[in-house]
């Protein structure tokens, strides 16, 4: 196992109404700030830091688009669980 | 903040838009009888506006259209927290209005603004 933690994976589907735009996409990045680890997000083959506003928002996500959430280190899988729950929660 | 009027204005209704209503993104921008260039009151007006939060972040498109800031933030004619930052303008715009209307605080607000510098367009 690397020394920067374990690397935890979780797909997760956007609402099929709320794009990951704007305050959706503010508050997606802004759960991920709370954690230390590293957090990637993908869409359909693209992927982005989802600790960066601008490159959340580049990936162009759309309602009900699925997720690849990929996080390493310590804390992880709390960042994944909390993005999970962020994602279904998502209003527009 | 920007030497012309119309990239100001423009800007400003693009964050706006990116953004949505719970942010106010403020224009300052051209000089008298539409000339290009930057002044003192169109700046602190626009400064003024915008402080309805936590503060605001002033983001400008060359260099001397910054000078016409640190000058007002030297001189203390600006009231609350006021956070000029080195960014690129549109995307640094974009960036700082989206996370302010996600309730961040100032600091991140800024530095997301900064962190824009190092985002790929593709």
């Amino acid at each position: 196992m690397s020394s920067r933690g374990p690397l935890s994976e979780v797909e997760v589907a956007l609402p099929s109404d709320v794009a990951l735009h704007a305050r959706p996409a503010a508050n997606f990045v802004k759960t991920a700030m709370r954690f230390r680890c590293r957090v990637m997000v993908g869409v359909n083959g693209k992927t982005a830091d989802a600790k960066s506003i601008l490159a959340v928002l580049a990936l162009g996500a759309t309602g009900g688009t699925h997720l690849s959430l990929s996080a390493e280190g310590e804390d992880a899988d709390a960042a994944l669980n909390a993005l999970a729950t962020c994602v279904s929660g998502l209003v527009e | 903040m920007s030497h012309s009027f119309e990239l100001a204005h423009g800007l400003a209704r693009l964050a706006s838009q990116v953004a949505g209503d719970g942010v106010r993104v403020e224009p300052a921008g051209g000089g008298p009888d539409g000339s290009l260039g930057t002044t003192d009151g169109s700046v602190r007006d626009a400064i003024t506006r915008a402080n309805s939060g936590q503060g605001v972040v002033v983001l400008g498109d060359l260099g001397s259209s910054i000078l016409t800031v640190k000058h007002l933030l030297e001189e203390g004619h600006t009231n609350g927290h006021v956070r000029l930052v080195d960014a690129p303008f549109v995307e640094g715009a974009i960036a700082a209005a989206v996370m302010s209307s996600a309730g961040m605080e100032l600091d991140d607000v800024a530095r997301a603004a900064e962190e824009a510098r190092g985002a790929n367009k593709f």
